[in-house]
């Protein structure tokens, strides 16, 4: 069969803008498309970004998309002690992610890949049961067929096409905590981001400020999505995020003075990626699949890190005329193998918090230092659980998953 | 109806589509979509709702909760 293009790609997010270039730079026929009118709008996301993935990864993000620099962490208890954490870890941007995301595009488009806005993928084209290709519309104008032997989702949290392919891309309610954000000025900062945790606070989450420029910050909450912690409409029990983030800002001295700028939210994944990434002819990458950090719901490094694999493996497919399951597979396995092993550790580690009260919370962070949270989010558990549990016993119960 | 969404509160932020398990609510374009022939009435979309958009009208003995 003759088809329209090597490669089709659903999405135009960091991880179908990563993908896109890297192929369309080794010589391959990309198209991708894109539902949204315009790329990078609306803006889902608290834009920070750590720096140590990016740099690996050999890319220089211009000025444009970076509103300012981070040079650390602030992570606060529910009893208002903080730890200042500066490292690798946590040096990074709050990027204009609209920007961010029209550039990391346009990157693809200089190497000669297509996208193509305002174009909704709403179906699978199968050839005697098997993928060939995808329907599509633009602004929901008279749909077409294009084909390809090799559809990619790069769908973000919807992945609507790869669960049409039979991807289980779903996630419940307790593997995703509900966000609610909005852009604030004005707001003094010292160029860290700042978590606020606590149940009262954000139950199973926690509150960010992201600083950007001109004394603008990203304001936000998750709290489990699965939690019960108010009345909604037509009057059921279900998580209210809103809420807790109002109450938050009125009782902050700086921010309840402050303006806001913009309303955003979303879910983010905090659970499990899904259980297989790649079938005959069709691949999923990025936040579609799951890749995301469990413990902060960062999905653009990993997405991106996603990419650059999918598409090493992709070329090799392409050489190799072989689309199957197994070949595709090779990406599946790099990703379990590398950034998979750290999503694992992190989810572990959130399961774990969760049970945790304020009272624990507040000891936590009274006895840990900047050195140890390193040491955490290294998955290297042992020392810390054991500086916590020597002064407070009971806390094994609550900390012995880490360390068995 | 299981659902109404209310579309001056609604912040197009795909949450409800995400976690809907059986693709009953999609962005389309510039707006959430609802179809009601596939919505089994979970519930789900509302509870994770961060905007509070959705109307939810349980229907009597139906499967009200995703499984944890
Ligand atoms: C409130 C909130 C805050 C967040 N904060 C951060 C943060 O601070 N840092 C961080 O790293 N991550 C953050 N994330 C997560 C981050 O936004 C995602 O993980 C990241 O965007 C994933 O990239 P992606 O390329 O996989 O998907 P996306 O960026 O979601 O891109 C998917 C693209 O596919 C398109 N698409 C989907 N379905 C179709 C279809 N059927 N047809 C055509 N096009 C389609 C969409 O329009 C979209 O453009 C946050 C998320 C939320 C909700
Ligand atoms: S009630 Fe359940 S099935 Fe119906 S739209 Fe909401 S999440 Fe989907
Ligand atoms: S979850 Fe609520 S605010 Fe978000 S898209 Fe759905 S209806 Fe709109």
């Amino acid at each position: 069969m003759e088809y329209d293009h090597d490669v089709i790609i659903v999405g135009a997010g960091p991880s179908g803008a990563t993908i896109s270039r890297i192929l369309a730079q080794e010589g391959l026929d990309v198209m991708v498309f894109d539902k949204r009118k315009e790329l990078g709008e609306p803006v889902r996301c608290g834009e920070g970004l750590g720096a140590r993935e990016i740099v690996a990864q050999g890319i220089d993000i211009p000025k444009q998309c970076i509103s300012t620099d981070i040079h650390g962490a602030k992570v606060i208890s529910p009893d208002g002690s903080e730890i200042v954490w500066k490292d690798k870890e946590t040096t990074g941007w709050v990027l204009e992610r609209k920007m961010f995301d029209k550039w990391l595009m346009e990157q693809a488009v200089h190497k000669g890949a297509r996208v193509q806005s305002y174009t909704r993928v709403f179906d699978l084209v199968k050839n005697d049961g098997k993928i060939s290709g995808v329907k599509v519309t633009h602004g929901g104008r008279d749909p077409y067929e294009v084909t390809a032997p090799l559809i990619i989702s790069a769908e973000g949290m919807e992945a609507s096409l790869a669960r049409k392919a039979g991807f289980r891309a779903l996630s419940t309610l307790y593997d995703v905590d509900t966000c609610y954000q909005y852009e604030m000025q004005e707001y003094d900062h010292e160029n860290l981001i700042e978590l606020y945790f606590g149940n009262e606070v954000s139950p199973r989450g926690y509150v960010w400020i992201f600083p950007k420029a001109d004394k603008k910050a990203n304001v936000g909450i998750g709290i489990g999505a699965h939690l019960e912690t108010g009345e909604k409409e037509g009057g059921i029990k279900g998580a209210t995020p809103k809420e807790y983030l109002d109450r938050f800002i009125e009782n902050h001295n700086q921010l309840k003075k402050a303006s806001r700028l913009q309303d955003f939210g979303g879910v983010i994944s905090v659970g499990a990626p899904i259980d297989s990434f790649a079938k005959d002819n069709f691949m999923v990458v990025g936040t579609g699949a799951r890749q995301v950090d469990p413990i902060h719901g960062g999905g653009i490094a990993l997405a991106m890190e996603s990419g650059v694999m999918a598409a090493s493996t992709i070329l090799r497919a392409h050489k190799a005329k072989d689309y199957s399951e197994e070949f595709l597979s090779e990406y599946e396995k790099t990703w379990r193998e590398g950034p998979g092993k750290k999503v694992a550790t992190r989810l572990l580690l959130r399961k774990v918090m969760e049970s945790a009260k304020d009272d624990d919370f507040n000891y936590i962070f009274k006895t840990i230092t900047d050195k140890d949270l390193n040491d955490v989010m290294a998955g290297k558990f042992a020392g810390p659980v054991a500086k916590v549990v020597a002064g407070r016993p009971q806390l094994m119960t609550l900390l012995k998953a880490l360390v068995s | 109806m299981p659902i109404e969404i209310n579309h001056s509160r609604c912040i197009q932020c795909i949450g409800c589509a995400s976690v809907c398990p059986t693709g009953a609510i999609e962005l389309d374009g510039l707006r959430m979509v609802f179809h009601p022939e596939k919505c089994i009435s979970c519930g789900a979309c509302a509870k994770a709702c961060p905007a509070n958009a959705i109307r939810f009208i349980p229907k009597e003995g139906a499967k009200q909760e995703q499984e944890k």
